[in-house]
């Protein structure tokens, strides 16, 4: 297997879940509880990378964050190097991609966290980010969990936005999924077996293990603590 | 009319005789001249089990302890969470202890609207909503946050003995009945310090004795820091016997506020009003 694409993916993979836990935590909390009349608009615009072809979010990364737009040269001078065909571009891409993967679960998560209990919280003085700290975010530990395992497996696995942003630059863009790409062009099915094999296991490992924690949880009552 | 008397002495709690309900307020129990703690006009619509209800209510409250009486969707727990700040209400305006903690105007945006977090009202609600994720003693000390490790530790004791709870610090929410849960979470918005006290049925899930001594514990405490309570029942004995003033509420409006005594007689008279007005059942008591 190319050891390099391993070590890129898994590193891509990693970067990738940390900075959509960050984004996506408050982001799910947000749409958890507002009331705000655009809500389904965002929500939609948050799921859209699950249903849009890979190679349309990567498309309009490619043209939107290259050197014609203005965004695209702002990030070209504080990088000192162009997003696209490079790791942080990787990670740009990846982060939208897999989006969905992460605040799904935590809106489902912190959505079903009893209200009484968030009332009880603001009577006793705790603010709402407070709130989110203290009690939101601790009886929604099942649902960090998805999200990061989902993003994670997710990251692991894709290929069209990566090709599209990243191109294949073996050590910076050439991903797992690339060089499988890659390996069967060239008729090595043997390699070609061992990656998509190692991929195969990578994501029935973390959904195996999501769904036995599920079965365990439901088989103490529900009870996340 | 020996119906009437006898459907008449089902709704009085023990301890009061038709004779004292009959008669308009003597030198009873007093509700001092003051001003008031709270004075309340609201106004507000909401859907509760595909039923709308009307909230509109405009009273003043100056009593220590106040209880407000009415059937199940007659609207007393959302009272409630409209004083808390956990529910704006469509116009009106409330003000606490003379500061305006809400100001609405009729189809206008919020002029004052204090969140729940900055009102210091504490509410123990009908569900006891402890943080399952905590300890009892943790549950406690939600609320303590800018008191030292021993002092907190020192208030979680002398809270959870209030409440009769001492022994059940270290006990996950999982383990406990619903009667205990009810202990830590008055236990719990007392730690909190509230300027008001604001009770739902607290003590529904707890037996006779305990409701009786947690209830005197709990008044006592109140009385001592000049706490004001409003509590929350459909259990005529309790509104009766525990507060200074009761408001008798009925389909979002309050029916009459005084002395138990005044509220009962009127109570009396509103019966029979409603008894004369079907003779059959008078007929069908006799």
């Amino acid at each position: 297997m190319d050891t390099i694409a391993l070590l890129l993916t898994l590193r891509l993979a990693l970067v990738t879940t940390v900075i959509l836990l960050v984004i996506a935590v408050p982001l799910a909390y947000w749409l958890a509880f507002t009331r705000y009349r655009w809500k389904t608009l965002v929500q939609a615009v948050c799921s859209l990378p699950i249903v849009l072809p890979p190679t349309v979010l990567g498309f309009y990364l490619l043209v939107g964050l290259g050197p014609r737009t203005a965004l695209g040269r702002a990030i070209t001078h504080l990088l000192g190097h162009p997003l696209a065909f490079s790791f942080a571009g990787l990670v740009v891409g990846s982060v939208i991609y897999s989006l969905p993967f992460a605040v799904q679960p935590l809106t489902s998560g912190f959505a079903a966290v009893d209200r009484s209990l968030l009332d009880a919280a603001a009577t006793l003085g705790s603010g709402r980010w407070d709130r989110m700290v203290r009690v939101v975010l601790p009886l929604s530990r099942g649902s960090l969990l998805t999200a990061a395992v989902l993003s994670f497996a997710h990251t692991v696995g894709e290929f069209g936005v990566v090709l599209m942003i990243g191109g294949n630059l073996p050590g910076a863009t050439r991903t797992l999924s690339i060089a499988l790409y890659d390996q069967v062009q060239d008729f090595q099915y043997a390699q070609a077996n061992r990656t998509a094999l190692f991929l195969l296991a990578v994501c029935l490992l973390a959904l195996t293990a999501l769904y036995s924690r599920s079965q365990r949880r439901d088989a103490r009552g529900g009870d996340l603590v | 009319m020996p119906g009437v008397a006898i459907l008449f002495r089902s709704i009085l709690p023990p301890g009061i005789s038709p004779e004292i309900a009959s008669g308009l307020p003597t030198s009873g129990a007093a509700v001092a001249a003051s001003s008031p703690w709270l004075t309340a006009h609201i106004e507000h619509r909401f859907q509760h089990d595909r039923a709308e209800f009307h909230l509109r209510l405009d009273f003043a409250l100056h009593a220590a302890r106040t209880v407000v009486f009415g059937p199940s969707g007659s609207g007393k727990s959302s009272l409630l969470r409209v004083l808390a700040g956990l529910l704006k209400p469509d116009a009106g305006s409330i003000q606490l202890f003379g500061d305006t903690v809400c100001q609405i105007r009729h189809g206008g945006e919020a002029q004052v609207f204090l969140a729940a977090e900055r009102r210091r009202v504490g509410l123990v609600m009908q569900s006891p909503a402890v943080f399952p994720h905590l300890t009892a003693a943790r549950n406690v000390a939600f609320a303590l946050h800018d008191r030292g490790k021993s002092g907190q530790k020192e208030t979680i004791h002398s809270l959870l003995q209030l409440v009769e709870a001492e022994n059940l610090a270290g006990y996950w929410p999982r383990e406990l009945s619903g009667g205990q849960l009810q202990r830590i979470a008055i236990a719990r918005t007392l730690a909190a310090d509230p300027s008001i006290l604001l009770l739902d049925e607290p003590f529904a899930a707890l037996d006779a004795q305990n409701r009786q001594r947690i209830s005197e514990n709990l008044h006592q405490w109140a009385r001592e820091r000049r706490v004001p309570v409003l509590t929350v029942t459909h259990n005529l004995e309790e509104a009766f016997a525990s507060g200074d003033e009761v408001l008798s509420m009925e389909e979002g409006r309050i029916l009459a506020q005084g002395t138990p005594e005044r509220v009962l007689a009127r109570e009396r008279e509103r019966l029979l009003q409603t008894l004369r007005a079907t003779p059959s059942l008078l007929a069908h008591g006799t």
